[in-house]
């Protein structure tokens, strides 16, 4: 009986037909695809994508240059010399990321004592040399000025987590 | 000895320990803030408390002396409140800025709150913020943080000596003040900002530029003065942030100028690579460089002046330059020395600076010796304030951080005269030398100063400190005789009780006169001789005679008129006049062996990094040598060793065996320097002294930038006379005629009671610096 069976399967292409109706199922199911980049998956708000440095609403940069970040990089992607300013604080003259070294662990953000340094929710910075995704204080901070309304919001929403 | 138990260990200590020395011998951890070992114990932080058994209350260990079978226990559940409690207490106040504080990461605050502290403080209210202070160029305060451990009360109070810092008011309202605002008065105040164990005083210079986490620490050795403190070098990448003493050594301390020098190491002035002069000057490559300066000086009569401060190992390879290629050079190194006749104990010190410290009496005869040595002069403190004698005779009243118990001042043209005084005495005393009825004959005066000298040398241990104001006397050779006479005759002469100790001009001075003893010649003959024609150029190594020493106008004559060549770290002055300047690396760039005052060997392995296309000294040398189509005659280290230890064989043990503390390098003694004084009838009414200053003279002082603020500060008149000697020409402060046997001269002269009449005080680096060479002078009205 069970040979019987087995070769009516065989004979009648019973395995193409099981398969050909799961596609067919599929073929009027609702899609999932996102259409990127006219379409966008929502992102965490602890997503950690390009670095930015943020500034007060005065328009001083947060970063006080106390180097914890540089400490705590894995990957020693960030560089920073800093100095007296002359109005007596202390402040970074220099403050790089090397993007090709950065792992993304995020603990630069974790570090820091003044939620100067973040992680953006923006990843779509590649290029096509190296030379452009070595980010110096001022790129850094220009990141931070076009995203600060998304940065703080994004504090704000992880904030109770804390 | 005593006996007690800390955590159930049997310790033995000396009866009279505390017992937080006795826990930090025993390696037991004991948390504290005010307690400092070179400091006297204030107990005010309250850290250090221990239990012992059988007592009521936890005892402060810091000033609780050990007893007999005392049971202390370092670790317990009621201390760990008490020190929880004492941590809530100290940080009530206590900014939250780690993170902008140098101190962050090397705070001893910040480890015990971790250690100690709860975790979180009560304090609601408002905390208190209290004023900051202008200390000087070197030392920044953040008042705000300080816990009131009083290190830096103590440490102005009995180290400075200069009771700059004090206490006022108690409790919320106590605050450190600093009663001088514009410059701590120390030569020594960079140490406040070590002693600070948080972060209300930290270093100016590095503020804000580095993390403890950051730098590398080098082990070397200072070269700024003859005294070579071993140092501790905290770089950061290529970086210089900071000096510090290095605390496994003896010396706890080390002096701003070694401190602080340190921005000088990557200073503009910096020679980084091989310059050649041609319509300006330009950079070339060391191929280039030494093509051409074996042009200026191949088959020409040179003379070399280089400075004692290179290891070593590269004044070695300047004597190796010297017989390879210039045999008949002339050879100069000391900026201040005008008698070249052998002096009777050569440069150096028969004494350690323990001995000295230790020894029944010193005398300083005509040194400056706070600026001169001031960690020396630190010992000497230490030692007045125990209750020994420290006698000084000398032409000015030069301002010391201690009681001198005697003090004479005397004229310089008087030193025979103070010599024969005590000569005179110890003869009378059936107290002889060979050669001393000469000596005494031939000087017909006698100066009472003089019993100051043969008092101290009648006792059991005596050092005598000779420095500057003899050593560069016309006549020193026949002064360091005279010493040298009255030292063997009271006894002083022998190993052991060797009280001569002649302050050099740099580190060195013993290798120095056993390398170049045989072709040393003055520094202003040098430059004379380069003027007159008697020589076709010049080879300067290191050396900036148109900054430092006595011949800077003989200097200036000289330069321009033949070729130049500079060898060198930094460039000064001199870089105006040289035709090629080649590069040669720092002190702190090499590895390479030193030699200090007393003898001691210092050793440098842990180099930096060089800065640009900078060599060694000696590798510098041996490719001129090369150059000239020489045979190199030593290819490595070693080898230069090895031709060091021709003329010292004794330090192949010291480089064989590694260095020790206590092996020392006798210091060369002359018993044929047989010089009598010469009775010279002084053309002019004034002798003529140039001043020394620890912030302004030196190549690498005056690169760097923090060192001339400091040098700014402090600096006296340029000119300097005692008020009756100016009232007995008749004139007036401000604008006089200087008259000298080189010409006349027109200067501001200022007064000082300080300074002994009849003397005439130039500041090297002032304006009227050039007339240092002049011996004597008098004065005339303004023009």
């Amino acid at each position: 009986m069970q040979l019987i069976k087995r070769a009516f399967k065989t004979w009648m292409l019973w395995e193409l037909v099981k398969g050909l109706a799961l596609t067919i199922r599929y073929l009027f199911k609702p899609k999932i695809t996102v259409e990127y980049p006219e379409e966008r998956t929502p992102l965490s708000p602890r997503f950690r994508g390009l670095h930015a440095l943020r500034r007060y609403d005065s328009g001083e940069e947060r970063c006080i240059a106390c180097k914890l970040c540089e400490v705590v990089c894995p990957a020693l992607a960030i560089v920073i010399e800093s100095e007296e300013r002359e109005d007596g604080s202390r402040r970074t003259t220099r403050y790089d990321i090397d993007m090709t070294k950065c792992i993304y662990c995020g603990l630069c953000q974790e570090a820091c004592p003044v939620d100067a340094i973040v992680e953006t929710q923006h990843f779509e910075y590649a290029s096509e040399t190296r030379e452009a995704l070595y980010y110096t204080k001022e790129m850094l901070l220009d990141v931070g000025d076009r995203y600060e309304s998304q940065i703080a919001a994004n504090i704000a929403a992880d904030a109770k987590y804390h | 000895m005593t006996t007690l138990f800390i955590n159930e260990e049997e310790v033995t200590v000396s009866s009279g320990t505390s017992i937080l020395e006795a826990c930090r011998k025993q390696g037991v951890d004991v948390p504290y803030f005010c307690y400092h070992p070179e400091l006297s114990v204030a107990a005010n932080c309250r850290m250090c408390l221990v239990e012992v058994e059988g007592w009521a209350k936890p005892a402060a260990s810091c000033c609780t002396p050990v007893g007999e079978g005392m049971r202390v226990t370092t670790q317990s559940e009621g201390l760990s409140k008490d020190r929880e409690m004492i941590m809530e207490y100290l940080l009530i106040h206590h900014p939250l800025d780690c993170p902008v504080c140098d101190q962050g990461g090397a705070c001893k605050l910040q480890d015990y709150t971790e250690e100690h502290g709860a975790e979180h403080g009560r304090y609601k209210e408002l905390k208190r913020a209290v004023v900051d202070h202008n200390l000087g160029p070197f030392v920044s305060t953040c008042m705000t943080r300080c816990i009131h451990c009083t290190r830096c009360v103590r440490f102005a109070d009995e180290i400075a000596g200069t009771g700059d810092m004090g206490v006022l008011n108690r409790a919320d309202h106590m605050r450190i003040e600093g009663v001088v605002e514009d410059a701590l008065a120390s030569e020594l105040s960079g140490n406040l900002a070590d002693i600070c164990p948080v972060g209300a005083l930290l270093d100016k210079p590095s503020l804000d530029v580095s993390r403890p986490w950051e730098v590398k620490r080098h082990k070397s050795t200072c070269t700024q003065c003859p005294q070579g403190c071993d140092i501790v070098i905290e770089s950061r990448g290529d970086e210089v942030i900071r000096i510090k003493p290095d605390h496994a050594a003896n010396e706890p301390w080390i002096c701003d100028r070694g401190r602080y020098v340190h921005d000088a190491f990557r200073a503009d002035e910096r020679i980084l690579t091989p310059f050649i002069r041609a319509s300006g000057l330009q950079a070339v490559s060391w191929d280039m460089a030494v093509e051409k300066t074996v042009s200026l000086l191949k088959g020409k009569r040179v003379g070399i002046v280089f400075s004692p401060d290179w290891s070593i190992e590269g004044l070695t390879a300047i004597r190796l330059l010297h017989d390879c290629v210039f045999d008949d050079a002339k050879v100069a190194f000391d900026l201040h020395r005008r008698d070249m006749r052998p002096f009777a104990f050569e440069e150096g010190f028969g004494m350690t600076p323990k001995q000295i410290v230790d020894a029944n009496e010193v005398v300083i005869l005509g040194s400056d010796l706070r600026q001169r040595l001031p960690i020396l002069m630190q010992g000497l403190r230490q030692r007045s304030l125990a209750g020994k004698p420290v006698t000084r005779i000398g032409a000015m009243n030069y301002r010391t951080n201690s009681e001198l118990s005697a003090d004479a001042l005397i004229r310089p043209r008087e030193w025979p005269a103070v010599i024969a005084r005590a000569m005179q005495q110890l003869k009378d005393l059936g107290k002889t030398a060979e050669g001393m009825d000469a000596w005494l004959s031939s000087v017909s005066e006698r100066h009472e100063a003089g019993k100051l000298l043969a008092d101290a040398l009648l006792s059991d241990s005596c050092a005598l400190l000779v420095g500057e104001e003899i050593r560069s006397h016309v006549d020193a050779a026949a002064l360091i005789h005279g010493l040298d006479l009255i030292a063997r005759a009271s006894g002083h002469g022998e190993e052991g009780r060797d009280a001569r100790n002649l302050i050099p001009e740099g580190m060195n001075a013993s290798l120095l006169s056993a390398v170049f003893g045989d072709v040393r010649t003055s520094v202003g003959d040098l430059f004379d001789a380069a003027h007159d024609g008697e020589l076709d150029a010049l080879l300067l190594i290191g050396s900036d005679p148109l900054g430092d020493g006595l011949f800077s106008m003989q200097a200036k004559r000289a330069m321009g008129k033949v070729p130049l060549v500079q060898i060198g770290a930094v460039s000064g002055q001199v870089s105006e006049y040289a035709d090629v300047m080649l590069p040669a690396s720092a002190y702190s760039e090499v590895e390479g062996t030193f030699i200090n005052m007393s003898g001691e060997v210092r050793m440098a392995e842990e180099p930096l990094s060089t800065v640009g296309d900078a060599r060694p000294l000696w590798k510098v040398m041996m490719r001129l040598i090369q150059g000239f189509g020489m045979e190199i005659p030593a290819v490595d280290m070693n080898e230069i060793r090895a031709s060091v230890q021709s003329y010292l064989p004794s330090l192949r043990e010291v480089w064989a065996e590694g260095v020790d503390h206590t092996w020392r390098m006798p210091v060369a003694r002359q018993r044929d320097a047989n010089v009598l004084p010469v009775g010279v009838n002084p053309a002019m009414p004034l002798d003529v002294i140039s001043r020394y200053s620890m912030y302004r003279e030196g190549a690498w002082v005056r690169a760097s930038a923090s060192l001339i603020e400091a040098g700014n500060i402090r600096a006296l008149d340029d000119v300097l006379v005692h008020p009756n000697t100016l009232k007995e020409a008749g004139l007036t402060v401000g604008e006089c005629v200087i008259r000298t046997a080189s010409g006349n001269y027109t200067f501001d002269v200022g007064v000082r009671d300080d300074v002994v009449e009849g003397v005439l005080f130039i500041a090297k680096r002032g304006v009227a610096g050039d007339l240092s060479c002049e011996v004597m002078a008098s004065l005339g009205g303004g023009q």
